[in-house]
């Protein structure tokens, strides 16, 4: 079984967790940059004098499929890297894959990571 | 198999035995003979063509010496000086839209608001110091360190006079402005190194300083009446024409200082650390950044003649600004070509800055020749310059030391070297002056970078310690942009919900 983890971290946490993902035996990953907001809401910008809320905060989002035996460890390794014990350090989660396929291969299941 | 086997006979014969050979004694008498009837249509090209390419040599004593060429002392207004300066002043004052694209588009994404404010508002203070007392010092009379005449402008003449030695026949306010261009560009270029880190209020303290005082000042000693730098020794005296030192060097040291006290951005990994620079964000916007810079140039130097009379002056002047960028340019190019074997933008944009700097002092001195080689290896020497600061560890994001200040330690030394003599009596070595002309400039580039650097060292140092040299941690991850103004550069309107507290 395959599991996704994906994870909202702060973008410039990314390195770090890329880093410590690598080490501990992950392949690949997907990064996208979001905009989104939790209990951290939002900040406030301005524009020629005018203070405006900004409720969608930038965030990076990482997508990591993982065995499902590892998904606990992996999951905390990214919960490590991402922290800096401010608010607004993101959130992670993970669920089961029905399927996952190798494009070029055809290679199924844990064959395809 | 037999065909391996014949290669091998083939290569282990013995060097007598390939020596002893007719066909190959042929073939090295025809190889010889070629190269040396080679040589010698090169050396016949060089030895025919040489006056063309170089132009040939006018004795010194045939041509004005620089206290000739000085107009006298009348004190009216030369109408066409007068909008010749003015021109020039506009177009010096366009370069600031330049280093904003320049600098902005080597910047990254969250501090491109800052980059653009940082040089709004440098502009802004730059032109309220240089009434109130910056033009005093520099062009003021006074001693040879500092000038104290015409604090905001007080007891301004018809024309601007050097202290009544030398009449530009310029109207004062007109010199007044293309003057505070020149010290505006100085103080843009110090911010180029230190972007991406600096907080605002530590940027105001320290902008303060260099275009309040170290600019004015340390320019004085060159460009204002009396300036002790002017003293000639051993008979010769630095020449900087439009600012290769005053200006280029001076900007670089401080930016060097600046970037030193500052420390890297967070998260910078050196190029001999397994990392690199950070590559900036929008080329297209660095790119034409550059050009403008370059077009800017033509009221920097042709512009510093200060008179429309000396037509011969300004062509020669523009030409070879525009050969040495083009020099440098392609210099630049070459070199990171058979370095990484492809043809980066970047670098070729650092390298014809690097030329446009080094030609600044030398530009009415040397011939259209002399413009192409100071360009060339002015071109060269920023690429090994951002090398070197690179491998000192010194996080320079825009290449600011390297361009400024090194390409124009390089310039401010060719004047020496390659100065003809035809123009102003200036004699540069490779040209039968002698290293004397070489030496007064070494000294003196020296003695302004060195000031320039102590003093800005200390300044920086000072404004460090007021605690808003650098920005917090937070502001520097979040980004200069929203931390220190409140707005990001692209997009803003994506997660604009239209509440107004």
């Amino acid at each position: 079984m395959v599991e996704l983890i994906t994870a909202i971290i702060k973008p410039h946490m990314l390195d770090t967790v890329k880093e410590a993902l690598i080490a501990n035996g992950v392949t690949g990953l997907t990064a996208t940059e979001v905009k989104g907001f939790g209990r951290q809401k939002g900040h406030s910008e301005n524009f020629r004098g005018a203070e405006y809320k900004i409720d969608f905060t930038p965030k990076l989002k990482i997508e990591v499929a993982v065995p499902a035996e590892i998904v606990d460890r992996i999951v905390n390794i990214i919960a490590d890297a991402a922290r800096t014990d401010k608010i607004g350090d993101g959130k992670i989660w993970s669920f089961p894959l029905d399927r996952l396929i190798r494009v070029r291969t055809g290679e199924m299941g844990t064959d395809a990571l | 198999m037999g065909s391996k086997r014949e290669g091998d006979r083939v290569n282990t014969l013995t060097l007598k035995a390939r020596l002893a050979d007719r066909e190959r004694q042929k073939f090295f008498i025809t190889f010889l003979g070629g190269k040396l009837l080679g040589l010698a249509i090169a050396f016949y090209a060089i030895i025919s063509l040489g006056p063309w390419i170089v132009g040939t040599v006018v004795h010194a004593a045939n041509v004005p010496r620089a206290d000739d060429i000085q107009t006298q002392v009348t004190g009216a207004i030369n109408g066409l000086n007068t909008a010749w300066t003015l021109t020039a002043a506009f177009l010096v004052f366009f370069m600031q839209a330049g280093f904003m694209m320049l600098e902005a588009g080597f910047a990254r994404t969250r501090e491109v608001v800052n980059v653009l404010q940082e040089c709004i508002v440098d502009t802004c203070l730059c032109a309220i110091l240089f009434w109130a007392f910056g033009f005093a010092f520099m062009f003021g009379a006074g001693n040879g360190i500092i000038g104290h005449q015409y604090f905001f402008l007080n007891g301004a003449e018809q024309t601007y006079t050097f202290n009544g030695t030398f009449d530009t026949g310029v109207a004062f306010m007109a010199f007044f402005l293309f003057q505070f261009a020149f010290a505006d560009t100085c103080s843009t270029i110090t911010s180029g190194a230190m972007v991406g880190r600096t907080g605002f209020k530590g940027d105001l303290l320290y902008s303060i300083g260099v275009s309040g005082f170290i600019y004015p000042i340390l320019g004085h000693w060159v460009w204002g009446p009396g300036g002790w730098l002017q003293t000639a020794r051993n008979g010769v005296r630095i020449w900087d024409f439009a600012g290769s030192t005053v200006v280029h060097t001076m900007g670089g040291m401080i930016a060097l200082a600046g970037a030193i006290v500052l420390g890297p951005r967070l998260g910078r990994k050196f190029k001999r650390d397994g990392g690199g620079l950070p590559p900036g964000h929008d080329l297209t916007i660095a790119a034409i950044g550059g050009v403008i810079l370059w077009f800017g140039w033509y009221g920097f130097n042709p512009g510093s003649t200060l008179s429309a009379f000396d037509a011969a002056g300004i062509g020669r002047v523009a030409t070879n600004t525009t050969l040495a960028a083009a020099a440098g340019g392609l210099s630049a190019l070459m070199v990171i070509y058979f370095r990484v074997k492809k043809w980066d933008m970047g670098i070729t944009i650092n390298g014809f800055l690097g030329g446009l700097v080094a030609i600044t002092a030398p530009c009415w001195f040397v011939n259209a020749f002399g413009a192409v080689v100071i360009g060339l290896v002015g071109g060269i020497v920023v690429v090994y310059g951002i090398d070197f600061i690179e491998w000192l560890r010194i996080d320079d994001p825009i290449g600011a030391v390297a361009v400024h200040g090194i390409a124009g330690i390089w310039g401010t030394w060719s004047v020496g070297l390659f100065a003809t003599g035809q123009f102003g009596g200036v004699d540069g070595w490779f040209w039968g002056g002698g290293p004397k002309q070489f030496i007064a400039q070494v000294w003196g580039n020296a003695v302004v970078g060195g000031a320039a650097f102590s003093i800005a060292l200390a300044l920086m140092y000072g404004v460090k310690m007021t605690g808003t040299l650098r920005v917090s941690e937070e502001g520097e991850l979040e980004g200069l942009d929203i931390h220190e103004h409140g707005s990001p550069a692209y997009h803003p309107e994506a997660a604009y919900t239209g509440q107004t507290s």
